[in-house]
């Protein structure tokens, strides 16, 4: 009843539209990539999933997020433009629930954004691999990791944002977060660890042989997850007394 | 009333916005990695760049390509956010003000606030290349001239850029869609760079600036050089229409 709901509150802020245009520009890019470049794709020894994503998946993981970041703002600015979220809290709801609705609709939003790229590159492998043998494993096995990866941003940024009144401050923390990650060398991600932070794992690519193995990341953003939710949750108990 | 005292009153309604923390922590976040990790500038011989150039280069780099352009798009959410909350824009519209001289008030803070941004920028720099220079016992520190000369003429490249987010935030009600435009636009520039028609995309005039100083510097990338004839006609035309569009469109959404 809570998602629907949410879900209502949604109808005119632009959410789908934004989802479907962010994920189909995504699933856009490796294919127009192969079909301008392709003599720099075609013929190599790697599986062709994997040359498609170390080519494109840069770009499509900082959409993704950029994605995230604002429909994250979004979800929480409707609840604070006139104040609603006053007249939610006087209503027997509780507002864990109405955390817990919208981050499964970020979630689902993050998995239209997967399925439209796993079509993109679905396409790509069609059209310039010819289908090799279990290369549909390896794409669900791929996508559903870098969804898996996304999901900690996607509580990451709902904490934010339900946290802070003015959509600016979330949308810039959020920014802020991205930036940092793109400015820091990859090398230097590996050795401190920073790679596990919410916005560097969505960029992270399974077969990264000095990775850190997918496994761990796997247990790193369902770790992230959980601590993200209990500081949520606590965050809600405390606000009580002072909002 | 005159354009000054507007300027003034809009600085006014965003003194509580706490946006300036928003634009400055990204940019102190900005100098940490490339102090700490200030050896890697050694390492670019094979560009044939000097690793103080680098070390300056690199930074402002990454910079003007995605956080100030950012940056703006985050205050332009701010400026129409504060006036749409609790209606103050049909209380500014019921005023005797014109809406043009209001909308071009509230671009000058846009690049008001983008000024202190890229300022901040700057001035963070000479403590930076302190720190490095000291723990690589190495010398970074470029003359102050001409890191001031090259953020000037960073910060007038992105006026264009400015007016087009500007526009957009005008236009486009639903902030989904404005910020979202904004944010996907930045993305692109690193391909806008390299065609022929670059000057026809401001989000990639900064950028390009930057990109185009690296190539001066460094002796091995080969020439990336500026042509100013097409570049500067287009980029004013950019301006000049994104900014009469959006004194046109502004108030008019309300006014219906």
């Amino acid at each position: 009843m809570s998602i629907a709901m949410e879900c209502r509150k949604l109808k005119r802020t632009g959410f789908l539209p934004a989802v479907l245009g962010v994920g189909l520009l995504s699933a856009m890019i490796p294919v127009v990539n192969m079909a301008v470049r392709t003599e720099l794709y075609v013929g190599r020894q790697e599986p062709p999933l994997q040359i498609l994503m170390e080519a494109n998946w840069q770009m499509m993981a900082m959409l993704n997020i950029f994605l995230i970041i604002l429909a994250a703002c979004v979800l929480y600015h409707t609840e604070f433009a006139d104040n609603a979220v006053q007249k939610m809290d006087t209503l027997p709801l509780n507002p864990g629930s109405i955390f817990i609705s919208k981050a499964i609709i970020l979630a689902a939003a993050a998995a239209i954004l997967t399925v439209l790229e796993s079509a993109g590159f679905a396409a790509c492998i069609f059209k310039w691999f010819g289908l090799p043998e279990g290369c549909w494993l390896e794409l669900a096995k791929n996508m559903g990791y870098s969804l898996a990866f996304t999901l900690p941003a996607v509580i990451l940024m709902l904490a934010i944002g339900s946290a802070c009144r003015n959509m600016w401050i979330s949308l810039g923390i959020g920014v802020a977060g991205l930036f940092v990650v793109i400015i820091i060398p990859p090398d230097m991600l590996a050795k401190s660890g920073l790679y596990m932070f919410p916005f560097a794992l969505p960029f992270q690519l399974i077969w990264d042989a000095d990775g850190p193995g997918a496994l761990n990341l796997l247990y790193a953003a369902g770790a992230e997850v959980l601590i993200f939710v209990g500081a949520e949750a606590l965050y809600l108990k405390v606000r009580r007394y002072f909002v | 009333m005159s354009f000054f005292s507007l300027v003034g009153m809009e600085f006014k309604k965003i003194r509580r916005s706490k946006i300036i923390w928003v634009l400055l922590l990204p940019v102190i976040l900005l100098w940490i990695p490339p102090v700490l990790n200030a050896d890697i500038n050694f390492t670019m011989q094979t560009e044939g760049i000097s690793p103080e150039n680098n070390f300056f280069i690199q930074s402002f780099m990454g910079f003007s390509w995605f956080m100030f352009p950012a940056g703006m798009v985050i205050c332009t959410v701010m400026l129409n956010q504060t006036e749409r909350s609790n209606k103050g824009i049909l209380k500014m519209l019921a005023l005797p003000v014109s809406p043009a001289k209001l909308a071009l008030a509230k671009f000058f803070v846009l690049l008001a606030l983008a000024a202190v941004q890229m300022a901040f920028m700057a001035a963070l720099y000479f403590p930076s290349a302190a720190a490095a220079s000291s723990l690589q016992d190495y010398d970074f520190m470029l003359s102050p001239l001409e890191i001031i000369r090259e953020t000037v003429v960073i910060y007038l490249a992105s006026i264009p850029m400015a007016s087009v987010f500007w526009l957009l935030a005008v236009c486009i009600e639903t902030p989904v869609f404005s910020v979202g435009i904004g944010l996907a636009s930045i993305v692109p520039s690193v391909l806008m760079l390299n065609t022929k028609a670059w000057f026809l995309y401001p989000m990639t005039y900064p950028f390009f600036l930057v990109t185009s100083k690296m190539h001066e510097l460094a002796s091995n990338m080969g020439e990336f050089t500026v042509d100013i004839v097409p570049w500067v006609w287009a980029a004013a035309i950019i301006t000049i229409l994104c900014l009469a569009g959006a004194c046109f469109r502004f108030g008019q959404a309300e006014r219906r």
